[in-house]
């Protein structure tokens, strides 16, 4: 699974960063790797580059630790493959507006990460519906009544204002803790659409909860 | 319609409620996530744009990976892995300019 490169960096971002990138190393990457009889060496330099991050990734994942070392080393090799093959297609799209090292190692760690979660997470069923009990943080009669009263609060506006579809994403996602990725392949979507979804579910709440005194009203952010 | 009991707790009512706004779509994190690092990194900015960071504040994926590539460029550069971990956390944390 890789992201579409299609939308363009707000010019400011590309303004602040411009100034900052090594363009040496990064004009010898995109050269070598595009032309010339050093190509295949660049690759291969490229690929090492890319096993690199997805060793990276995996061992900063606790959850990867129960997938036992063969799975691991092939979750990181079949990661650096798909990472170089996305970097060499995307090479078109890069802009300099990073360095090139950063710029691929974001396509291995991406990739791994995927992996890492689904795995973990392949044999364990994903009952939308189920929940966990909590933990209550309130301390003392009048803490606990209060919480007990925005609990209902939000469980109420949940099932007033929130289709179902947003209601199992943000049950799965906030509550259950279903990673992204997994709820994404389970239900045939994306991480895209998932997070949107996720975004206009928090909205619904945020408003009904405001209007009922729950939440403060936002105060407008000053911009620099 | 009757209200289904959840019993949630402080940290899922804070993430349901939380406020994501300006909207970032993953794609559009993940196109513009090395940019933002390279600019923690190099000094070059220790701000986030407001829709990147309301982005990594809510999507825990984007975040870990936005974390991990810090900390890897961070490496590239021979940044001292605490400080380029906090500076991202500072950015993270607040809209506003954080003391480095």
């Amino acid at each position: 699974m890789l992201t579409s490169m299609d939308e363009a960096t707000p010019v400011t971002l590309v303004n602040r960063v411009a100034g900052a990138v090594p363009r040496a190393d990064t004009d010898d990457w995109v050269t070598r790797l595009r032309f010339g009889p050093g190509r295949d060496e660049a690759i291969s330099e490229l690929h090492n580059l890319m096993l690199r991050a997805a060793r990276h990734q995996i061992a900063r994942m606790p959850q990867s630790h129960d997938l036992g070392w063969t799975r691991r080393d092939e979750i990181v090799h079949a990661a650096a493959d798909e990472a170089t093959a996305a970097v060499l297609s995307r090479l078109v799209h890069f802009e300099g507006r990073s360095r090139f090292t950063t710029w691929a190692y974001k396509f291995a760690i991406l990739q791994t990460a995927v992996e890492v979660r689904r795995s973990a997470w392949r044999r364990r069923e994903t009952d939308l519906t189920g929940l966990q009990e909590p933990v209550s943080a309130a301390s003392g009669p009048e803490a606990q009544a209060e919480a007990n009263d925005l609990i209902r609060a939000v469980n109420d506006a949940m099932d007033r204002v929130l289709t179902e579809h947003q209601r199992h994403v943000a049950v799965a996602l906030l509550i259950e803790g279903v990673p992204i990725d997994v709820l994404a392949e389970r239900l045939g979507s994306n991480r895209n659409a998932l997070y949107k979804t996720l975004h206009d579910a928090r909205v619904r709440l945020r408003r009904d909860l405001t209007t009922r005194g729950y939440l403060a009203v936002p105060r407008p952010e000053v911009t620099q | 319609m009757n209200s289904r009991s959840r019993d949630l707790d402080p940290l899922a009512i804070a993430q349901l409620t939380l406020d994501t706004a300006p909207y970032l779509s993953c794609d559009d994190c993940f196109e513009q996530v090395d940019a933002h690092v390279d600019a923690l990194l190099s000094g070059a900015a220790e701000i986030l744009t407001p829709d990147f960071r309301a982005h990594l504040i809510g999507c825990a994926a984007c975040r870990d990976e936005a974390r991990s590539l810090i900390d890897l460029a961070g490496q590239d550069l021979g940044v001292d892995r605490e400080t380029v971990l906090s500076r991202f956390e500072r950015a993270l944390a607040s809209p506003e300019r954080p003391s480095l």
